[in-house]
């Protein structure tokens, strides 16, 4: 028997609803970003991501249900991110998804945030356990270590900024607009890692630290500035870029020597970079590493990762009542 | 006739249901920040209590507005995504309004929300709820120039350092009001804030 999962993403800025099929395969799913309107602000500002998903909520859900030619009727369960995330971005789709399994009596599936981004990879190729997941965006920077479905065991975690947020920062210093990420993977390319920045917690430990190597590339462009000197501004991106991608993908590598781990996952805003993806590839092909790095589509925000990751809670049991709460901050569990 | 009836701008959740001319269940609590918890079992219980079943409801009216952020966008989401479900007509009220339902001697009604430095969001609307003024974003000093001689009852749910009576809605007189309004497309339902956010204010005034 086919299960279908119709799930709702909304904790950031983007609404996204998806009907995904045995938690491996995509029905239809819709995304509306709300990326050009927060570009013009400079980053995403939590109210007008708040009254952007008020207003499209029900289209975005019509349009997937269309799209799959389905009705609620052949829906099993409703999946929900219910954290973590900006408070009113989350409470919109919560609060959609809440009704309609009140409306259609349909189970409620709460799904963590990172969770989703995990079983993306499900949608990719089934995944094989155990592995060890990096999930790297603008909010996160994870080591989690997973025996089997839905056991998350996070062995290591940023201690100050996410990568994304590094990758942000150090865009606006540069003069990148919004989203910083994409920019500078983009400039990077056309740069030489010419400059030589700090790495923090260049350790045994799989814990990060991207506060210190943003803090080095912000005072690395006010002296220069000071001194009069031009800021190669390409050069700057990939010595930055690199040293990022070498933190994540050394700690990473380190991970699944010591957990004797054979499979990789890699989640996250941050795994659309093209340096990282380069990076662990190759890693992985010369340690005979089972590598699964979603593809770009499900790299950023979308609900079909989100029903991915209901169905495996689905088939676990796991259910939400209707006073299910939207969490800002949430430990993956 | 029977409609649900949901207000969530202010710090007073309320939930309805009303069958023809009488109310079946009603339910006016204040819930604070816990009312993405306590809205929906509200809905359930309105519905188990009455022994009705969303499907059996005719309209859904819903406070849009002004109030709460947050507050507001909980009740809009809940009533257009139950109205596109099941197809149903859905009515927004002002939230002002439902305050103005309180009865009263005075000839005229100003419904309040504190809306901070010296700013509410208010309206004036006499005692058969016609507006006299439209709801706005307004600084008390303004809306004190509005009213001028006019004999008014302040109502609202916040403190202020003027006498103001607690709001007491007649839903029963809300609904025999605006029972024939047309009702839109749940799609198109959407807050009334009546005020742009600070991002936007702060964006307009550099001139873009």
């Amino acid at each position: 028997m086919n299960t279908y999962i119709l799930a709702i993403e909304s904790s950031c800025d983007e609404t996204s609803v998806s009907i995904i099929k045995n938690g491996a395969e995509e029905i239809s799913t819709v995304v509306l970003s709300q990326m050009d309107t927060h570009a013009s602000y400079g980053g995403v500002v939590p109210e007008i991501a708040s009254r952007m998903h008020v207003e499209n909520i029900t289209m975005v859900i019509e349009e997937c249900l269309n799209k799959a030619s389905m009705t609620m009727d052949s829906i099993d369960a409703i999946a929900v991110t219910y954290g973590p995330g900006l408070i009113g971005s989350l409470l919109i789709g919560l609060m959609a998804a809440k009704t309609l399994a009140f409306i259609y009596h349909k189970p409620l599936i709460p799904v963590h945030h990172h969770a989703g981004h995990i079983y993306a990879n499900n949608l990719v190729k089934e995944m094989e356990f155990p592995l060890i997941a990096l999930v790297v965006s603008g909010g996160h920077t994870e080591l989690v270590y997973m025996k089997e479905h839905y056991s998350f065991e996070v062995i290591g975690t940023t201690l100050d900024d996410a990568v994304g947020e590094a990758y942000d920062k150090v865009a606006r210093v540069i003069d990148l607009p919004y989203p910083g990420g994409p920019n500078i993977d983009k400039l990077a390319k056309e740069g030489v890692a010419s400059y030589t920045l700090p790495r923090p917690l260049d350790d045994d430990s799989f814990n990060f630290s991207f506060s210190g190597l943003k803090s080095a590339v912000i005072n690395l462009v006010h002296n220069e500035i000071q001194r009069g000197n031009e800021i190669r501004k390409a050069d700057l991106a990939r010595s930055f870029g690199d040293t990022a991608v070498d933190i994540l993908s050394k700690k990473t590598m380190h991970a699944l020597k010591k957990y004797d781990v054979k499979n990789l996952v890699v989640a996250g805003g941050v795994s659309a970079n093209r340096w990282l993806r380069n990076r662990l590839t190759e890693e992985c092909e010369k340690e005979g590493i089972n590598l699964i790095i979603p593809e770009m589509k499900y790299c950023t925000d979308n609900a079909a990762m989100i029903g991915a990751a209901g169905y495996f809670a689905y088939k676990l049991g796991r259910r939400a009542v209707l006073s299910l709460n939207a969490k800002a901050t949430e430990p993956l569990k | 006739m029977k409609s649900l009836f949901i207000n969530t701008s202010t710090d007073k959740m309320v939930v309805a249901i009303v069958v023809d001319d009488k109310v079946e269940y009603l339910c006016k609590e204040n819930r604070g920040r816990d009312l993405s918890v306590s809205l929906m079992p509200t809905i359930e219980e309105a519905f188990s209590k009455t022994n009705q079943k969303p499907n059996d409801i005719d309209t859904i009216f819903v406070a849009n507005g002004p109030g709460s952020f947050t507050g507001i966008r909980m009740g809009v989401t809940v009533a257009k995504t139950m109205a596109w479900g099941l197809h149903l007509k859905v009515v927004p009220l002002s939230s002002l309004e439902l305050m103005a339902s309180t009865n009263t001697e005075k000839e005229y009604v100003v419904p309040l929300i504190d809306a901070r430095r010296g700013y509410v969001f208010a309206g004036i609307y006499d005692h058969n709820l016609n507006v006299i003024k439209e709801d706005s974003y307004i600084s008390l000093e303004d809306l004190r120039n509005e009213i001028g001689e006019k004999e008014v009852l302040y109502v609202s749910e916040d403190q202020f350092a003027f006498e103001v009576a607690e709001s007491d809605y007649d839903i029963l007189k809300i609904i025999s009001k605006h029972k024939n309004d047309e009702g839109i497309n749940p799609h198109q339902l959407k807050p009334n804030y009546l005020k742009m956010t600070e991002a936007e204010e702060k964006h307009n005034e550099g001139g873009k």
